[in-house]
C-alpha cells in the first residue's frame, strides 16, 4: 500500500486541511488510509473489492452539496475532503444509530468486544440511548458455519465483507446473504459447511463479533493478551503474524500485513501452530538415560555434560537437522559440529518429500518447514552433502555411534515421527534435542539424552522463506524457562557460560516478561 | 508541656522542656483512675442489667463468639454469586469484574452453553478472599448483577485452600439458602425487545 511505484502519476489533495499525495485512480478512502488519518469504516478493507454498504466513511467534498462515501470517490487532483465537520459527525452518528437498531450490544458476552469496530465507534459518536420504540429482530444464534466458524446473526451489520473474501481470496464463494431487509442474514447455500482454508480470515475481518473463531471463543478476554510480531512456521511462505500472548503462554496468532508475503491474509493452519508452543505440549526436564539409570536435570547441566562426551569424537557422530530452525542457529551448531566435534556427517530430515514443491496459489505451500532453504544454504556453504540412506547404513554398520538430532520443533508437521525415531534409536547413543514433548522419545531405554528447546516465539532468527525472503524475528514471549536455543545449546557444549548480553545505548530494551499493566482499567477509572 | 520554639529559619530547632518540680502530676493520675473507675462499674453493672433483658445501647460490647455482631444487609462483607429463577447462575463470564479488580483476586474460565440464549457462562469462578481489599469495584462493573457483597464478614480458615472462594461456596452456600435471585431477567429482557 504504502510502495509509490514512479510510473503510476500522482494527485495532490487536501485532507482535513492536510495536502496529501496518492496514486491516481485511486478513492478518498485510501488517501485517508495510506496517510493514517481516522475515518469511520464497516464494509471497506483495503485487500478486497468495494461495497459502499455500511455508509459510515462519509466526507464532504468542497463544491459538493451532498456527502459521499469515501471508499467509492475517485480522487481528482486539487479535491478538498473533509470527514471533520459537524455535517459528516451528524450523518455518521445517524448512520450508526442504523447499525444499531438490531444488534443486540451484548458487549460482555461477546468476543469481539475490546476490539470491535462498532464498540469503537459507539464509544466515538455514539453513546445514545436507541431511538428505536420496536423490539430487536431476533435472528438466529451460534451457528456453526463450519468447523472453524461461528456466526451469530443479531451481531452481523451486514457489511458483507466476509461473503466478498470468500468470493474473491480462496475463490470458493460459500458465503451469501440471504433474506431482505431486517431479516437479512448471512449464510452458506443449503447450509453447507465453510470449509476453505482461509476460512478464520472472515472472523479477523469481521467489524463485529458476528463471525468468531470457534478455536479462541470464550478462551481469553483480548484485552487481557499482548501481541508481538513474528512470522508463522507452518509453511515455507513465512506469513508475517502477530502472536497474542499472556503468561499463560499463546492464545492465538493474526496475520499482519506483508505485500511481499502473504498480502493480509494466513492460512486455517498457521492459525493451529501456536498450539505446540504452550506449556502443556513441551518437553519441560532434560533427561538423561544411561545404563538403565534416568537422571533429571537442568537443560543447561545436561549440555554442558552432552558437550564434555561429544568433543573430539569425528566421524562416529551425526546430526540430523529439520528445517525448523533459524539460520544463526544452523550456522553455530553446523560449525560446532565440523571444528569442535570433527564431522561433516550432518543429515537434513525432509519431513515431507513427495508435497514439497506443491503449493495452492494462494499462500499454503507443501514444504512444512519455514526454513529449509537456510538449512540447505549454511549446509551448502560448509560443503555438507549427505544422502538419508547413508545415514541409516552406518547406523546398521556400527559407523556411527552417536545420533545428535535437532528438531523437529512443530511435531505435528513431522508425520514419519515414529518412523524415524525407531530408525534413530538403533544408533548407541541417541541426542534429541527438541521443543515438544513425545512420549515414545521419553520411553526409549538405552543410551538416551533429551534437551528442551526454545520455540520460535522464544528466540530470536533469521528465517529464509520459498523466495528467497530473510526474516528477521525478534522473541514474543518465554514458555519454559529452562529451555535452550541451538546457539545457546552450542555455547553450553563449548564449555562456555551463558551471558546475557548488556543492553547497548539506542538499544531498545528486551520487552520478554513484560506483561500488561494490571489495571491499567482501574488506573485511567473516569478518564475518558 | 514543651514548646517548640523556631530559633532560626536555617538552623535547627530547639526544644524547650519544664524543669524538674515545676509540675504536679498527682491530680492528673487520680483525676484518670476516676474515669477509668466510673467505666468499669458502669460496664459492669449495665452488663448484669443487660444479662436480666435491659436494653442493649448501655453496653456496646459483644461477648464474641458467643454473640455476634449482625451488620445490615447493605453491608460489604463476602461476595455472593447470584442465580436465575432456575437456580442457575446469573453470571455471564464476561470478565469485566476481573478486569476491574484492583487486587487481581478473580479468577474465572469461561465456557460455552449448550443453550444459544445463555451462550457464555463460568465453568469455574474463584475469589482469592486473602487478596480481596473488599472494594466493591466487582459489583460495580457487573453488568447483569451476577455479583454483589453480602453481609457476611466472619472468613475464618484454618488452610490456604479455605480462603480461595469457589462457585459452590459463592453462589450456593449454606447461609444463602439456596441462592439469591438476581434482579437481572433474561426472559424479561428478551421480552422487552433488548
Amino acid at each position: 500500500m504504502h510502495s509509490s511505484t514512479t510510473n503510476v502519476p500522482m494527485v495532490k489533495i487536501q485532507v482535513n486541511g492536510q495536502e496529501v499525495e496518492v496514486k491516481e485512480g485511486s478513492t478518498i478512502i485510501e488517501a485517508f488510509y495510506q496517510n493514517k488519518i481516522d475515518i469511520a469504516h464497516y464494509c471497506w478493507h483495503p485487500g478486497l473489492s468495494v461495497a459502499g454498504v455500511c455508509r459510515l466513511c462519509m466526507v464532504e467534498i468542497e463544491g459538493n452539496p451532498r456527502l459521499q462515501i469515501a471508499c467509492n470517490t475517485t480522487v481528482t487532483p486539487g479535491m478538498r475532503v473533509s470527514n471533520v465537520s459537524e455535517k459528516v459527525k451528524d450523518a455518521v452518528k445517524w448512520g450508526l444509530d442504523f447499525h444499531l437498531i438490531n444488534h443486540p450490544l451484548d458487549c460482555p458476552i461477546c468476543d469481539q468486544a475490546g476490539e470491535c469496530g462498532l464498540q469503537d465507534q459507539y464509544m466515538k459518536y455514539g453513546r445514545n440511548d436507541s431511538k428505536m420504540g420496536e423490539a430487536k429482530v431476533k435472528k438466529h444464534k451460534v451457528v456453526d458455519l463450519g468447523p472453524r466458524v461461528v456466526l451469530d446473526s443479531e451481531r452481523c451489520i451486514l457489511c458483507s465483507r466476509c461473503v466478498r473474501f470468500c468470493d474473491e481470496v480462496p475463490k470458493t464463494s460459500e458465503l451469501g446473504i440471504f433474506n431482505r431487509g431486517d431479516r437479512a442474514e448471512v449464510g452458506t447455500f443449503d447450509g453447507k459447511p465453510l470449509t476453505n482454508k482461509y476460512s478464520t480470515n472472515v472472523v479477523d475481518i469481521c467489524p463485529v463479533g458476528a463471525l468468531t473463531s470457534r478455536d479462541f471463543r470464550f478462551r481469553q478476554r483480548v484485552w487481557f493478551l499482548k501481541d508481538k510480531e513474528t512470522i508463522c512456521t507452518g509453511c515455507s511462505t513465512g506469513c508475517n503474524v502477530k502472536a497474542y500472548y499472556n503468561k499463560e503462554g499463546v492464545f492465538r496468532v493474526k496475520p499482519v500485513y506483508n505485500a511481499a508475503v502473504n498480502g493480509h491474509w494466513m492460512c486455517d493452519d498457521g492459525r493451529d501452530i501456536y498450539k505446540f508452543v504452550n506449556r502443556e505440549n513441551r518437553l519441560i526436564d532434560a533427561k538423561l538415560v544411561s545404563g538403565g539409570k534416568t537422571e533429571h536435570m537442568q537443560p543447561m547441566e545436561l549440555a554442558k555434560r552432552l558437550g564434555a562426551t561429544l568433543k573430539g569424537q569425528g566421524a562416529s557422530v551425526a546430526l540430523v537437522l529439520t528445517g525448523s530452525h533459524s539460520v544463526e542457529e544452523y550456522e553455530a551448531i553446523v560449525s560446532y559440529f565440523k571444528n569442535d566435534v570433527g564431522t561433516t556427517q550432518i543429515y537434513h530430515w525432509i519431513n515431507n518429500p513427495d508435497t514439497i514443491d506443491s503449493f495452492d496459489g494462494i499462500l499454503i505451500r507443501g514444504d512444512k518447514n519455514p526454513n529449509t532453504k537456510g538449512l540447505i544454504e549454511v549446509l551448502a556453504k560448509n560443503g555438507v552433502s549427505t544422502q538419508w540412506k547413508s545415514l541409516t547404513d552406518s547406523i546398521g554398520t556400527g559407523a556411527v555411534k552417536t545420533v545428535v538430532v535437532a528438531g523437529p520443533e512443530n511435531q505435528a508437521l513431522f508425520p514419519d515421527m515414529k518412523v524415524k525415531i525407531s530408525e534413530l534409536s538403533k544408533a548407541a547413543k541417541l541426542v534429541w534435542m527438541t521443543a515438544g514433548k513425545n512420549s515414545e522419545l521419553e520411553s526409549l531405554t538405552g543410551d538416551v539424552a533429551l534437551l528442551p528447546l526454545k520455540t520460535y516465539v522464544e528466540k530470536p532468527g533469521t528465517f529464509v522463506n520459498h523466495a528467497g525472503l530473510r526474516q528477521k524475528t525478534q522473541p514474543v514471549t518465554s514458555i519454559v524457562p529452562g529451555a535452550l536455543s541451538l546457539v545457546e545449546a552450542v555455547q553450553l557444549f563449548r564449555g562456555e557460560e551463558l551471558v546475557a548480553k548488556p543492553v547497548q545505548e539506542g538499544e531498545k530494551p528486551n520487552e520478554i516478561g513484560k506483561g500488561r499493566v494490571h489495571n491499567e482499567f482501574t488506573l485511567t477509572r473516569g478518564v475518558w | 508541656m514543651s514548646t517548640v520554639q523556631a530559633v532560626d529559619k536555617n538552623s535547627t530547632y530547639k526544644v524547650k522542656r519544664p524543669e524538674a518540680g515545676s509540675n504536679w502530676f498527682l491530680p492528673g493520675i487520680f483525676l484518670g483512675l476516676t474515669l477509668t473507675g466510673t467505666k468499669m462499674l458502669r460496664n459492669l453493672f449495665d452488663y448484669v442489667k443487660s444479662m436480666g433483658g435491659a436494653k442493649r445501647e448501655l453496653m456496646p460490647t459483644v461477648n464474641y463468639p458467643e454473640e455476634k455482631y449482625e451488620y445490615s444487609p447493605r453491608f460489604k462483607g463476602n461476595h455472593v454469586l447470584t442465580v436465575k429463577k432456575d437456580g442457575a447462575l446469573r453470571c455471564t463470564a464476561c470478565m469485566l469484574c476481573a478486569t476491574n479488580c484492583p487486587a487481581d483476586c478473580i479468577s474465572i474460565v469461561a465456557s460455552e452453553h449448550e443453550d444459544p440464549t445463555v451462550e457464555k457462562f463460568p465453568i469455574s469462578y474463584e475469589i482469592d478472599i486473602l487478596r480481596c481489599v473488599f472494594c466493591g469495584f466487582c459489583e460495580e462493573a457487573c453488568p447483569v448483577d451476577a455479583i454483589r457483597m453480602g453481609p457476611e464478614w466472619q472468613t475464618p480458615g484454618i488452610n490456604g485452600s479455605e480462603f480461595q472462594y469457589d462457585l459452590k461456596q459463592l453462589a450456593y452456600r449454606p447461609a444463602l439458602k439456596g441462592g439469591i435471585v438476581s434482579v437481572v431477567d433474561e426472559e424479561e429482557r428478551h421480552k422487552a425487545g433488548i
